[in-house]
């Protein structure tokens, strides 16, 4: 089968398309939260607020995470925590400090930056993948988790899931020719930036947003955020 | 102008003044770059032994001419003579020494003396727009392609103009040009892709056919899987460095002159099928890549529109521009407050209305 036509379609016209999807379903999405409510604030501050979003928005981002005996998570829900955070981690190095990627983005935004070598990339991939696969067990076996799932949630996954084997199977010649894979990545790539602003994977941009709520509003209790 | 027709290879070979020698050492040599096992050596010589010449009929339309100068630049002088003298080429639209009628005459009288046992080659791309943008003869080029390659015992395309299009095809197309796969629907056409083909590539086609009487295995695009089954990449050189993850990042930086991977410089050799890594450009000498140039993926199709030759495989190929990207944030912000103050006021309405509605009780009164 000849790929080519495909292949620049998934990179051409579906990929704009996509890319302008994701932008402005986010930005209607970001729109709808934040018009749910500003009342008015008739308590005074009792700490700086500005402040309070940006300890919280620090310790969420960068230090409790990383911190197993202080994030409750760990403790609670080791599965959750430990596969939860190697998927991400194993994704955000792969997308962002994989040599491949970088030359994606280099041709969206004009620059690139150093890269790490293929395999550590590709153990972090392989990681990230096998979380995945235990995140997906997990879902469908703890009872509580199997409650709250509905369909869209293992579409979640799916769509993660595609690309991270597809790329995986890519770099190492798997299954099918190398065109062939590398199509059906961009392909399921492209569907999930159409389906990151329809579904739950939002979750990247209101993380960062409601932490900085929750910041602000400990602060203005006088908590510790 | 044409040998005796019912000589066989070896006779006419004889004729020149081969020598017994060296006609085993060119059997051997044929097998070797067919790809045959040493036992099949003997088939080699029986073929050139018991066939006669295989006559080719070259026909160019929207090309360069530059297989043309890459088939005469083959690595094996042996070969590529007895290909240009003795076995082939009985028409050739720039090798040939006739010109005006009289080459359509030659081409006339080849396709009579040969019918049903020559050999087409086509070179270059064909338009569908207008047969003005390559009219020879005052005969439409579809016309023509199509007359000749009724009586043809194998349709070879060369170059990636006649296998996938090439730089006729590349965007905005004004020809409206198309590969030969594309025109000669009815037929099985044997792809050389290419920018230009490689000569080695073409001159063992010709010979394969010759040793075996029929198109070597071909794969999904018909190119022959014994020169095409691998990409650049598979057979790289630089593959070691690629695998560290060891590129060179400009053409002028440390790692460039190290002789670093060149993917990070646009090389296509990930998805580019040929067999340049292994035979290799001008008689053996180099190849792109091993030069110092990423591989601009001259034998994939629609190469010319897949993206800058320096920006790599993964490129995006239709990138939106800052306002298409502020509209798409600005749709999303116009819709998205436009709902929420919808809402609000439909929350108003409805909290208006229980206000003044009267109640149940009041409405029985």
């Amino acid at each position: 089968m000849n790929w080519v036509p495909l292949m620049e379609f998934v990179r051409g016209p579906l990929f704009y398309f996509a890319i302008l999807f994701f932008i402005a379903g986010m930005a209607y999405r970001l729109v709808n939260v934040l018009a749910l409510g500003w009342k008015k604030d008739y308590v005074p501050a009792k700490h700086n607020k500005l402040g309070g979003s940006i300890v919280a928005f620090l310790k969420g981002v960068i230090v409790w995470p990383f911190i197993p005996r202080i994030s409750q998570t760990a403790t609670r829900n080791p599965i959750i925590y430990f596969a939860g955070g190697l998927f991400h981690l194993g994704l955000f190095v792969t997308v962002l400090l994989g040599a491949a990627h970088i030359l994606v983005w280099k041709s969206l935004l004009g620059f690139g930056w150093p890269s790490l070598p293929l395999p550590i990339i590709d153990w972090l991939a392989a990681i990230a993948i096998i979380s995945l696969i235990v995140l997906f067990i997990n879902r469908i076996s703890n009872p509580v988790l199997k409650l709250l799932t509905r369909v869209p949630d293992y579409f979640n996954l799916l769509f993660v899931f595609m690309p991270m084997v597809t790329g995986f199977f890519l770099t190492h010649r798997l299954f099918l020719s190398y065109e062939a894979m590398f199509t059906i990545h961009v392909l399921f790539v492209d569907l999930l930036l159409i389906w990151i602003p329809l579904s739950r994977i939002s979750h990247f941009m209101f993380y960062f947003y409601s932490k900085a709520r929750y910041g602000a509003a400990f602060a203005q209790r006088g908590a510790r955020p | 102008m044409f040998p005796d027709k019912n000589d066989t290879i070896v006779q006419v070979l004889e004729k020149r003044g081969v020598t017994r020698r060296d006609f085993l050492k060119l059997s051997v040599m044929l097998a070797g770059t067919l790809g045959l096992k040493y036992s099949s050596v003997g088939k080699v010589v029986r073929a050139l032994e018991t066939k006669s010449r295989v006559p080719v009929i070259w026909l160019e339309f929207q090309d360069c001419a530059g297989c043309t100068e890459s088939i005469t630049r083959s690595q094996n002088p042996t070969l590529t003579q007895l290909l240009l003298n003795d076995i082939a080429l009985d028409y050739h639209e720039t090798l040939m020494v006739a010109a005006g009628h009289q080459a359509e005459s030659a081409k006339e009288a080849a396709m009579e003396k040969y019918k049903g046992e020559y050999v087409l080659v086509v070179e270059g791309s064909l338009p569908l727009a207008n047969p003005g943008y390559c009219t020879v003869a005052g005969k439409a080029p579809i016309d023509e392609l199509q007359k000749v390659a009724a009586d043809a015992a194998a349709i070879i395309a060369v170059g990636n103009c006649a296998t996938f299009g090439g730089l006729p095809k590349a965007k905005p197309n004004p020809t409206d040009a198309y590969g030969v796969m594309d025109v000669l629907t009815d037929y099985t056409v044997i792809n050389l892709p290419g920018c230009p083909a490689i000569p080695e590539v073409m001159t063992n086609t010709i010979a394969y056919f010759l040793v075996e009487g029929s198109a070597p295995e071909l794969d999904a695009l018909n190119r022959p899987k014994m020169f095409y089954a691998q990409t650049l990449h598979d057979r790289c050189l630089r593959r070691g460095f690629y695998d560290a993850g060891l590129y060179a990042k400009s053409f002028n930086d440390e790692g460039y002159r190290k002789g670093y991977c060149l993917y990070k410089l646009g090389c296509k050799g990930p998805t580019t099928y040929n067999a340049c890594a292994s035979l290799k450009w001008n008689q053996g000498t180099s190849w792109p890549v091993q030069s110092g140039h990423p591989c601009l993926g001259c034998s994939q199709p629609n190469f010319w529109d897949g993206g800058g030759f320096y920006e790599g495989q993964g490129a995006i190929l239709q990138k939106p521009g800052l306002a298409a990207l502020g509209g798409a944030a600005l749709a999303g912000i116009v819709v998205g407050g436009g709902l929420s103050v919808a809402n609000s006021r439909e929350k108003e309405r409805a909290k208006h209305t229980l206000e003044q509605s009267p109640s149940d009780e009041e409405k029985e009164e």
